[in-house]
């Protein structure tokens, strides 16, 4: 079932969190809410759940308009950050609960729940309390409970920000699974863009309670709608610079710095404003030779060993910097002079007035 | 020669001023409460105490007035319990919702619970009074009732009086203590609850009542053996009466050892009580489960 959010909006009294947002969810499809902290995410997950009422819009369940429903009504299962088992029950009754409530015979819940835990590996645990459980036991039970229900929405919110860098990582691929398993259309929030690239079918980046991208993990990596996308993708981030367009025998070129580069030809800089924003990830941006045509020159700034890379900050230009991530090998002194390249293709263009990308050509 | 005092030392050094307060307010006292039980003592007579064995255990049993006393400190006991651990739970859910204008309330709380009893009975008394009394001329003026009501003056009504008064002072109590225990529960429990499908009862039933659960225990007991020994309330605003109909345990024992000068059977009804809620208690937390902890993993 899809879930279609049409002009919806939300304020905590004058504190407009969310603004007239209009999103689909297609059925079956993952779809992760990105976004740094505070920007609406767990809002709009709870509106969709009917934990909160909108101020303003709709919500569709496929064809049936939903806003009036009970959360209990909604049949939709959610998996909340602190996992928000019950403590006075057992796991059994926890992942039973959402069962009993709907009046499922006893018989038939303890089969139900039975299966349940033997596919989430936690069938030995069902007589224990949750305090008595690890951070991962518990969200697998918090996982049994969404699928005991057989929702037709699944949503979570940051299920993984509780656990350790290891256990998160075997998590990603199991929740994934899950998903397929279950055939339901998963709503995913977090603040960690790893989980969002590894996991999503679609990714919607949000920002102050705007969607400002909304595409697949590769489109928001390769080609960012704005400014913030650009920004908020990508690890280390990606460089930023101020350019001006100049015409050189008709040809548009980039004045970077005191160079000129040529202009990227993916993109139309027929309308573009004179002054741009230019971006370049630091995996595109490769150390040259000294002297090197069309590299720029300038002096290392600061290096850091990342694992088998590295990353070599070169000032360019009195305060402006451009971290290039390298080959482990690759060394660089400090204040030494070194030059940086890159692919005009994998450049990336921006209009500092509304932030947002220029046009790319067809 | 410079005193050095070991970890130990210094720990019971602390430990003292409690100890010597201790021993001499409540060890002492009790234990000469104990002793007492088997002396015939009259205080007018200081010196010709003896031991008389069980003979004030015996005298106590053969009395009806303990009877009647005894009957009634359960009747005293259990309905206030029932009302404040009823109203209590209630008034701190209402209490614990964001309605506009509660934090007021929450701090008026406490003050039934400050107001000395001496004052609050003797308030009450007025209030009851059943010719100019509030509570009559209300109620006459509302039509609910034609002619005066004797409050005090008819057994049933004075017993469910000194109920209201000691209902009208102590929930206060119950309600801070369920409060407390309210405000630690996570909201996200009853937003998992919600997709889960259940009402508004259900999730009292499933998940506050059962994370109330220990609180409750612990008001309960506090709660009853502070009733059950309840005696300024009862002696203040009924003096036990009319008759003996509101006697309860504490009255019937200050009566003995006060009005009658036979102390070794007051502090022999002391004992009876202090055995009567040893018991009670221990049952009710074992019954109820209090404290008992799995194992972790
Ligand atoms: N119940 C609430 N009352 C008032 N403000 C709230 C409430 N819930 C969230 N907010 C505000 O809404 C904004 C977005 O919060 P939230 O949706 O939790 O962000 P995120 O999950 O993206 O970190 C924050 O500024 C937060 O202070
Ligand atoms: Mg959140």
């Amino acid at each position: 079932m899809d879930v279609r959010l049409e002009r919806l909006s939300k304020s905590f009294g004058t504190n407009l969190v969310l603004k007239s947002l209009d999103l689909t969810f297609p059925e079956r499809k993952f779809v992760t809410l990105l976004g740094p902290s505070g920007c609406g995410k767990t809002t709009l997950l709870r509106l969709i759940a009917g934990l909160e009422r909108a101020s303003d819009g709709q919500i569709f369940f496929g064809e049936r308009r939903v806003d009036h429903l009970t959360p209990g009504e909604r049949n939709i299962a959610m998996v909340f950050q602190s996992y928000a088992l019950y403590p006075t029950m057992d796991v059994a009754a926890n992942i039973g609960y959402g069962l009993k409530v709907r009046g499922i015979p006893r018989p038939e819940r303890t089969e139900k729940v039975g299966v349940v835990a033997r596919v989430l590996e936690i069938a030995h645990l069902l007589a224990r309390k949750p305090r008595a459980l690890s951070g991962g036991q518990r969200q697998r039970v918090a996982l049994g409970r969404a699928m005991a229900r057989k929702p037709d929405i699944f949503l979570m919110d940051e299920p993984l920000s509780n656990l350790d860098a290891k256990l998160r990582a075997t998590m990603r691929g199991e929740l994934k699974r899950f998903h397929l398993d279950l055939e339901t259309t998963s709503i995913y929030v977090t603040h960690d863009q790893l989980e969002a690239m590894t996991m999503s079918d679609l990714v919607a980046v949000m920002d102050q309670g705007i969607v400002q991208q909304y595409a697949t993990p590769e489109e928001v990596y390769d080609r960012p709608a704005n400014l913030f996308v650009a920004g908020f993708i990508g690890s280390p981030p990606m460089n930023f610079a101020e350019v001006e367009v100049e015409r050189a025998d008709g040809a548009p070129v980039l004045r970077l710095a005191g160079r000129t580069i040529p202009a990227p030809a993916q993109f139309d800089l027929a309308a573009a404003p004179r002054r741009l924003v230019l971006g370049i990830r630091p995996q595109d941006v490769r150390m040259a030779a000294i002297g090197e045509p069309r590299a720029i020159p300038g002096t290392v700034w600061m290096t850091e060993l990342i694992g088998s890379e590295r990353l070599i900050e070169v000032e360019i230009a009195p305060k402006l910097r451009i971290t290039a991530e390298v080959k482990s090998e690759i060394r660089a002194e400090l204040n030494a002079p070194a030059a940086v390249a890159f692919d005009a293709a994998k450049l990336h263009l921006f209009d500092p007035g509304t932030g947002r990308a220029l046009p790319r050509r067809a | 020669m410079r005193f050095r005092l070991s970890d130990r030392q210094v720990g019971i050094l602390f430990m003292l001023p409690f100890l010597i307060t201790a021993a001499t307010f409540i060890v002492w006292p009790v234990a000469e409460a104990i002793r007492l039980a088997f002396y015939q003592y009259n205080p007018l007579r200081p010196h010709d105490q003896f031991w008389v064995g069980l003979d004030n255990f015996e005298r106590i049993l053969d009395d009806p007035l303990f009877w009647e006393s005894f009957h009634q400190a359960l009747v005293w006991t259990g309905w206030s319990i029932l009302f404040q651990t009823v109203l209590g739970v209630g008034m701190a859910m209402l209490l614990h919702t964001a309605l506009p204008g509660i934090a007021v309330f929450r701090g008026l709380l406490l003050f039934p619970y400050i107001v000395p009893t001496v004052v609050i009975a003797l308030n009450w008394r007025w209030i009851f009074n059943s010719e100019i009394g509030i509570v009559n001329h209300a109620l006459l003026r509302l039509g609910v009732i034609s002619e005066n009501i004797a409050w005090l003056a008819t057994p049933d009504m004075a017993m469910a009086s000194a109920i209201v008064l000691n209902v009208w002072k102590y929930t206060p109590f119950v309600i801070i203590c369920v409060l407390a225990r309210l405000q630690t529960i996570p909201t996200e429990l009853y937003d998992a609850a919600k997709v889960d499908g259940a009402g508004a009862m259900r999730r009292f039933l499933d998940i506050t009542l059962p994370m109330l659960k220990e609180v409750l225990v612990v008001v309960i007991v506090f709660r009853t053996i502070w009733t059950f020994n309840k005696f300024e309330e009862i002696y203040l605003l009924t003096r036990g009466g009319p008759g003996t109909s509101t006697f309860n345990l504490a009255v019937y024992a200050f009566e003995e050892g006060m009005a009658n000068l036979r102390l070794g059977v007051a502090a022999a009804t002391g004992v009876i009580m202090i055995v009567l809620l040893l018991v009670g208690t221990i049952v009710y937390v074992r019954v109820s489960g209090f404290g008992r902890e799995e194992k972790p993993a």
